[in-house]
């Protein structure tokens, strides 16, 4: 079963921190996705610049719309994200309460499953 | 919104399947003795499950576990020592080595201190993995028949219940509890050190872990008894332990190798068998079921493997062939030619009947039919094969290949009468049937 722990992080968040406590926060991602390697449960993870370079593309009638970010419209943003695959949903839950992002930002689970299933 | 939904005890039972090997594996290094390592697991987990229901579940509950554990695990050694007991197999016997022990394990402070508060961030990751690499060798130890490695590794490295792994394997609880005992007093006799294998061991024991992994997955991937065409409970304990040993030792090309190959099997799983669990062959797969995520993991285990520039094992050429069917549109676009060349190189290194076979196989759909025949037939001189139901399998096949249907439909008869797994043997005897039409 796979299963995506999705990083929805405050907006500006990351501006608040110094250079220093910026790579600690990262570091202490990279142990937690070493940690999670080593127990065979993860598949990938990455972490994302802010959407302040991002683009949004939109198909409507044939017209192509791209919209440059940030998107301050939405007060969170994606910051990154871990793929991991476990035995069920609970390990999964067990997983994203130990993430340290559960402390500073919101920790989502989701299961991969095709769109058109429930 | 607020979840108040929070079972104890499912808990207690996710966190142990993640931290069971870690847990473990520091028990055995502190008592040298896998038994008690096992039974001090155990008794941690009823602990817990009291403690946590009547407290709430701790903040870290990894943590909690494994300090619990060592906790217990101490008060044996000292309980032992006020006896007078060898404190193990020899390891501890010398009072000086017991203090060093425990010294090293918590460096500084003494004894009833350390054990009320131990600090489990000075834990460090590479001495967790250190512990889970020990406990795989022990497990998988050349020693033991490999039905027992393979029992041993999910029992105490995937943290399953005696009951699972009796299910998987459909073989009585009683017999696999023996099995484990058995393996458990085997090691304990023998007095296998609990340290990782000295260099010039190394290899030969890190090739008895890749075989049990192998052996497990092969288990999981056709399951050669009962009803159920497959069992992926085995296969993704399998895919698991190949995983974290890949994270663990992460320069050898052997281990790269059988990572790649598991997971390129693995992305076939769900194409495999229909919604009936009908085994669907690799010709007949809906290849937009194979997994990508798992193909591409694939292929980036495969090239760090060719990318460390040492001598390419079997498991890299499995890996290999697997790699031409991820990346075949479908099963006449697959390169067979390649195919063929790589169980040339594999034939090399492991001239077994069943990779001539396989190689055979290879040679029918890149269109050589009767050369194909005449291997078949070459290998049916050797007998080695005469009672395994694959070869009659791939023999119909040919012969189907060739028009020649009703030596085709007997052979796929005999491969249906070898056959102990009931999904298999359906199809199987359809094949035959479809022949004599």
């Amino acid at each position: 079963m796979s299963w995506m722990l999705i990083i929805r992080e405050e907006r500006g968040q990351r501006d608040t921190r110094s250079e220093d406590e910026g790579k600690a926060v990262y570091g202490e991602m990279l142990n937690f996705g070493a940690a999670l390697a080593q127990r065979g449960v993860l598949l990938a993870s990455e972490s994302l610049r802010t959407d302040d370079s991002a683009v949004r593309i939109q198909i409507r009638d044939g017209d192509t719309r791209l919209m440059d970010g940030p998107f301050t419209e939405s007060r969170e943003m994606v910051g990154g994200f871990f793929l991991l695959d476990v035995v069920s949903k609970e390990e999964a839950i067990e997983i994203a309460r130990q993430c340290p992002a559960a402390k500073f930002a919101t920790v989502e689970v989701r299961e991969l499953a095709p769109c058109y299933q429930k | 919104m607020e979840s108040t939904v929070d079972n104890t005890a499912q808990r207690l039972n996710a966190v142990w399947h993640l931290e069971s090997a870690a847990i473990t594996g520091s028990l055995a290094r502190l008592l040298s003795d896998l038994t008690q390592a096992e039974d001090i697991a155990q008794d941690t987990l009823l602990t817990a499950l009291e403690n946590w229901r009547a407290h709430g579940v701790p903040e870290n509950p990894g943590g909690w576990l494994m300090v619990t554990a060592r906790n217990k695990a101490l008060d044996l050694l000292r309980q032992k020592k006020r006896r007078g007991e060898h404190l193990s197999s020899g390891d501890f016997a010398d009072e000086s080595l017991y203090r060093e022990r425990l010294a090293s394990e918590y460096a500084g402070g003494d004894l009833e201190a350390i054990t009320a508060e131990f600090d489990v961030s000075r834990v460090r990751e590479d001495e967790v993995g250190d512990d889970i690499l020990r406990l795989m060798f022990i497990c998988c130890h050349p020693l033991l028949p490999p039905d027992s490695r393979v029992a041993l590794v999910l029992k105490l490295v995937a943290g399953l219940s005696v009951d699972d792994i009796a299910r998987a394997y459909l073989v009585p609880v009683t017999t696999l509890a023996q099995r484990i005992t058995r393996a458990k007093k085997t090691l304990s006799a023998a007095r296998i050190p609990f340290e990782l294998p000295p260099e010039k061991e190394r290899q030969a024991r890190l090739k008895s872990v890749l075989e049990s992994i192998y052996l497990l997955f092969n288990e999981g991937y056709v399951a050669t008894q009962g009803a159920q065409w497959t069992q992926p409970l085995l296969c993704h304990q399998a895919l698991r332990l190949t995983r974290s040993l890949a994270a663990l030792i992460n320069d050898d090309t052997d281990v790269l190798g059988l990572a790649a190959l598991l997971e390129y099997q693995a992305s076939r799983l769900n194409a495999r068998q229909d919604k009936d669990g009908n085994p669907v062959l690799l010709a007949q797969q809906n290849r937009a079921l194979w997994d990508a995520i798992l193909i591409r993991r694939g292929h980036d285990y495969l090239s760090r493997a060719f990318g460390l520039g040492s001598a390419i094992g079997s498991y890299c050429l499995q890996a290999g062939i697997a790699a031409c069917h991820a990346r075949a549109a479908s099963f006449a676009e697959t390169r067979w030619d390649e195919i063929v060349a790589l169980y040339d190189g594999l034939l090399q290194i492991q001239p077994t009947a069943v990779v001539r076979l396989n190689r055979a196989v290879a040679l029918a759909c890149a269109g050589e039919s009767d050369v194909a025949l005449a291997e078949l037939d070459a290998i049916a001189r050797k007998k080695s094969l005469t009672e395994y139901a694959p070869y009659y399998a791939a023999r119909g096949d040919v012969l189907e290949r060739l028009g020649r249907f009703r030596d085709a439909g007997r052979a796929f008869h005999q491969a249906a009468e070898l056959s102990q797994n009931r999904a298999e043997n359906r199809v199987l005897s359809e094949r035959a049937k479809a022949c004599r039409l």
